[in-house]
């Protein structure tokens, strides 16, 4: 498995040029080429097998299930490395690296250098239920990286996964159904309104639809149906619900102005253009505060789906990668720094005749990982 | 000629060792270092395109936090960010001969910290802003030559509602202190008050008018609010320039459909020349909170604009200065007839359209006794705390309000 990153790339946690001069130019802080990740390297020379990977705004956490399973930082502050031997599974914030292990969970707090972790706990390998679920789920509840660190959660929802937003929560529960409680000011709860929840509650609109998997962005929240289905529901800022978005669209009008050298348009066109784009205006999508079922051109069934802050990006039973959202720091891997308010498919792994099977996103960045299309074919 | 560059260099640190950079924990170390890369720029030799870059990505990552939770929880600290990338994004906009529409970006970066962003390095995005606004007025000038003006219409008789006397809120000329706390103030009457604000540089040394407006604020940012009431499902809010709100909603209004209000804006603090043409009311001296914590707000907007009837926990004194506004007037004692929006964002707000009220719905509206009146320039409404008040405006208005306690 290979896996490549495009996107937001300030600290390096792509990729490092070595010209430090060229540091902060704009090619190398905006990775737009999918570009393949340079493999980590153990004492005796071998290179590592990357496992799993969770980025947050600055950095990137690579866990390695060869060698000794231990997690690797790159980004900011990378020289940062703390013991993490035999990890099983890992997540990172802005913040905290949150590493698992076989007989314990611990937290780290990644601004200070200190001894001990900033939150830990021990686990029973006899726990009922565990070893089935992955971060931020723990035994008994879930962790996120503001102290108290530690939620407990009722085992009546049997939570099989969970996906934390910038102040909301998703929880796909082992028969399928899907919880949100937290902040709902973008419907990023899909109860139907802005309020708030403080307990986890169904999604309604989903009920008696199996759900597989669940993502979450800063303020939108997407899931894959046992039939391979998107639903989306949130905050469309930037078209990361894959729905029309009007702010997207006024925002290509002004660039096409630009582009033509056009910087004042006469103000009889510019009324008429603002008149046409009013009588539009009622299909655009700010804000979706019920789930809404997304469709993919040409229809295909999906596998994963991943959010950064304002992107989605989903992959395919086909072993294709679609992306949507904002694309200014080059997170779509397009080779541009547009938005889209539609799922596109990135060209690259298709033309590389590379077959994805996962997608990670960081804050503003992806990562993917793909096999070669023999190799997805054999399995 | 001193250069805008060399204007601006002269009210920033002198070197990278002077500009501090102290945040809380609250702001991570990755974001920190960000903002160094971008004060390191701002000091050497580099592209203007990354400085530019860097500057944004602070931005970027600021207006992500300063949307995660609701607006009043956010941390102070997000905001300073905030302000921070603005001064860097002003200073990568304006280092090498910016042009007119570059000085005319900055401005708007430096409005959107003042008005999203919390106050740096002495307010430092208002004196920067000041010299931006010096330098566009060269560009200006000689356009003002032509201004166009506007043909002041006849507000139709129609529109006017006749205000029957036994309804009239009271006229009183210059009351004395004492006389208005008694007879006003302490029992809670609404009264307008007279001949109190004519010395207003507002209404007298340069009357405030659109031309005047344009020219004193015509590039700056503010919050408008699109729709024909708040409490309407497409109202929403936007961000325009004053001559953008005065182009396509005050000179353009179409009486209705899209109208647009400045309403609610504490542009005073954004635009300190135009504070300069309003007086803070002698009567504000009676409440018990000091001068800093009345807050003062401009509303101006085209006919039309209606605040439906809502009641606010302080007192106000409304001043009229452009324009005319039908009131009317509710006592808080009367607030079970005025059936309030349930939900707990518009609970101030009743849910009867005052002027065309459904009898069905609310049949007890009709027994709730008021007050009204035609406020015009030179006029200010004193309405007591937690009195119900409606507004609409019969023509192009700008009223300024003081909430005080």
């Amino acid at each position: 498995m290979r896996w490549f990153g495009f996107g937001f790339n300030a600290f390096g946690q792509i990729c490092v040029r070595n010209e430090s001069d060229q540091e902060e130019s704009i090619d190398a802080v905006k990775i737009i080429h999918p570009t393949e990740l340079s493999c980590h390297v153990d004492s005796s020379g071998h290179r590592l097998q990357t496992s799993r990977i969770r980025a947050s705004w600055s950095r990137r956490a690579s866990l390695h299930s060869d060698g000794d399973r231990c997690v690797c930082l790159a980004g900011f502050g990378s020289c940062v490395r703390t013991e993490s031997r035999s990890c099983t599974d890992v997540s990172i914030t802005e913040s905290h690296l949150t590493l698992v292990f076989l007989d314990r969970v611990e937290s780290w707090d990644l601004q200070k250098e200190k001894e001990t972790p900033a939150w830990s706990m021990d686990i029973k390998p006899e726990s009922e239920g565990f070893g089935d679920v992955t971060l931020p789920l723990v035994p008994g509840g879930y962790i996120d990286s503001k102290p108290p660190f530690y939620h407990t959660l009722s085992p009546h929802l049997k939570a099989k996964s969970l996906a934390l937003g910038a102040e909301h929560a998703l929880l796909l529960s082992a028969s399928g159904a899907v919880y949100t409680w937290g902040l709902g000011s973008h419907g990023q709860l899909g109860h139907g309104s802005l309020l708030s929840e403080e307990e986890p509650r169904a999604v309604e609109a989903l009920w008696g639809m199996p759900m597989s998997s669940v993502a979450s962005g800063g303020w939108h929240s997407v899931c894959i149906s046992n039939g391979g289905d998107l639903y989306v529901w949130g905050w469309n800022e930037s078209g990361q619900l894959g729905l029309p978005s009007q702010s997207l669209r006024k925002a290509s009008q002004q660039n096409s102005n630009q582009n033509t050298g056009d910087l004042c348009p006469h103000p009889a066109t510019s009324s008429d253009e603002e008149l046409q784009e009013e009588k539009k205006q009622d299909v655009f999508i700010s804000i979706q505060a019920f789930p809404a079922l997304l469709d993919v051109t040409p229809p295909c069934e999906i596998r994963a789906v991943s959010c950064g802050s304002r992107h989605t990006a989903a992959v395919t039973m086909k072993g294709d990668l679609y992306t949507w959202g904002w694309g200014e720091y080059g997170q779509l891997g397009h080779h541009t720094l547009t938005s889209s308010d539609e799922p596109q498919r990135v060209e690259f792994f298709t033309a590389e005749q590379m077959h994805v099977v996962d997608v990670v996103c960081g804050t503003w960045n992806t990562f993917v990982a793909v096999v070669k299309e023999e190799e997805a074919r054999s399995q | 000629m001193a250069s805008l560059w060399s204007k601006i260099s002269a009210v920033l640190p002198a070197d990278e060792d002077q500009f501090a950079l102290q945040f809380s924990d609250k702001v991570e170390s990755s974001v920190v270092e960000m903002l160094r890369r971008s004060r390191r720029q701002l000091y050497g030799e580099t592209e203007r395109s990354s400085r530019a870059l860097t500057a944004q990505i602070v931005l970027d990552l600021s207006w992500e936090r300063l949307n995660t939770g609701t607006w009043r929880h956010v941390d102070k600290e997000w905001r300073r960010v905030y302000s921070y990338g603005c001064l860097f994004k002003v200073a990568a906009l304006c280092r090498e001969n910016p042009s007119e529409d570059e000085i005319l970006q900055a401005v708007r970066t430096c409005d959107m910290g003042l008005l999203m962003g919390a106050a740096i390095m002495d307010d430092i995005l208002h004196t920067i802003v000041r010299l931006l606004q010096s330098e566009i007025g060269k560009f200006s000038r000689e356009e003002d030559e032509n201004e166009h003006k506007v043909k002041k219409t006849k507000i139709a008789d129609s529109l006017v509602p006749a205000i029957r006397e036994e309804f009239a809120v009271p006229r009183i000329k210059c009351p004395s202190l004492e006389s208005f706390n008694t007879d006003y103030l302490l029992p809670l009457k609404p009264v307008i008050l007279e001949g109190v604000i004519d010395h207003w540089p507002a209404l007298s040394q340069h009357p405030w008018s659109i031309e005047y407006l344009r020219s004193v604020a015509g590039c700056r940012t503010v919050p408008v609010e699109v729709g024909s009431r708040y409490t309407d499902e497409d109202w929403s809010q936007t961000l325009l320039t004053v001559n953008e709100f005065i182009d396509k909603y005050v000179l353009n209004a179409d009486g209705g459909k899209a109208s647009g209000y400045l309403a609610q804006h504490q542009l005073f603090e954004q635009i300190p020349e135009l504070k300069e043409d309003i007086r803070l009311p002698d009567y504000c001296c009676l409440g018990e909170a000091d001068e800093d914590h009345i807050t003062v707000n401009a509303w101006f907007g085209p006919g039309g604009t209606v605040s439906p009837l809502h009641q606010d926990p302080q007192q106000n004194f409304l001043a009229q200065v452009v324009g005319s506004k039908y009131i009317r007037l509710y006592s808080p004692e009367d607030s079970d007839k005025l059936y309030p929006h349930q939900s707990q964002l518009l609970h101030n707000t009743s849910q009867v359209e005052v002027e065309n009220p459904d009898g069905e719905r609310f049949p007890r509206f009709a027994e709730a006794p008021y007050l009204e009146c035609v406020l015009r320039p030179g006029d200010v409404l004193f309405i007591p705390v937690q009195h119900w008040h409606y507004v609409r405006a019969l023509e192009l208005s700008f009223s300024v309000s003081f909430w005080w306690s």
